[in-house]
């Protein structure tokens, strides 16, 4: 891998770029929550529960934008060996699996006002099957980082699985279409768009949240890596330096 | 649907991940800075002695 060239002295994580992002994000969060609990009207068939909506949509959206940056970026890391672009992949793998938990916790909860089923069953739906296989490629993307035998192969490890966890994001996404279930389809060519426009409105300035919160995330996460790669040559430096 | 209680747990199940992973990040990130830059501070000092 090649030496990271970084500025001396300490990281520059509350850079203007990263307090745009926290100000934009801490501003955007308050009105998200207005405009999901307040603004949208309720359900008809559904009631409150239909709320989590706002919420469990837009982490599986930024989930699977995060699948896509975690590609952009693995793909960059092996053909460059550029430790910034395994910095870029760490972060957004870590960020994605978070989003994709949250996916995971907020189905059943839902599912259990929707599909009338209790909260910790698991209904076999392929959306939930290959939304879980998504989540585990992720896990290892992260575990094999510190289960390898140098940083290096780690890195190379965790890119490849970040990969495939990206192939996987077309397929929970047309899981339903391809093998149905129980899970709707919510975005689909000629599919009318039911959505009461307060709703729709809601859930946009959601999903913006969401991605501004995504951003945040990720800016911190890679600015953590990079300072941790800064400080293990650092330490590795100073202990050549004492035993010479 | 009889109990909001499964929805309000989900709700703030929500913004605890998040706030926790965030917490997390900016602790991790403020232990690293420090060790780093007292690496670097070492080296400094080490650096006219030889």
């Amino acid at each position: 891998m090649q030496a990271y060239e970084g500025s001396r002295g300490s990281s520059r994580w509350s850079g203007p770029g990263t307090l745009i992002l926290w100000s934009t994000t801490t501003i955007a969060i308050p009105l998200a929550l207005y405009m999901a609990f307040l603004y949208a009207p309720d359900e008809r068939v559904m009631g409150a529960a239909q709320r989590i909506f706002y919420f469990h949509v837009p982490a599986a959206f930024v989930t699977f934008f995060g699948a896509v940056t975690i590609f952009a970026s693995a793909v960059a890391m092996l053909t460059t060996r550029a430790p910034r672009w395994d910095h870029w992949t760490l972060a957004t793998t870590e960020v994605s699996w978070v989003f994709c938990t949250i996916v995971l916790l907020t189905g059943p909860i839902w599912a259990k006002a929707a599909w009338k089923g209790r909260v910790g069953d698991w209904i076999f739906d392929p959306k939930l099957a290959t939304t879980a296989i998504l989540w585990l490629l992720l896990t290892g993307a992260l575990l094999v980082r510190r289960a390898a035998a140098s940083e290096e192969l780690g890195a190379r490890l965790g890119a490849v699985l970040g990969i495939l966890a990206a192939v996987d994001v077309p397929i929970v996404h047309k899981a339903t279409v391809w093998w149905r279930g129980h899970h709707p389809v919510l975005f689909a060519p000629g599919k009318r768009d039911a959505l009461d426009p307060r709703m729709r409105l809601a859930f946009l300035i959601c999903t913006i949240v969401f991605f501004l919160l995504f951003g945040l995330l990720v800016a911190l996460r890679r600015q953590l890596a990079e300072v941790e790669h800064r400080a293990r040559a650092a330490a590795e430096r100073a202990s050549n330096e004492g035993r010479s | 649907m009889t109990s909001y209680g499964a929805l309000f747990w989900a709700y703030n199940l929500i913004w605890a991940v998040i706030a926790g992973y965030l917490l997390h990040l900016i602790l991790r990130l403020r232990g690293v800075d420090r060790r780093l830059a007292a690496l670097e501070r070492e080296a400094d000092r080490a650096q006219p002695e030889r």
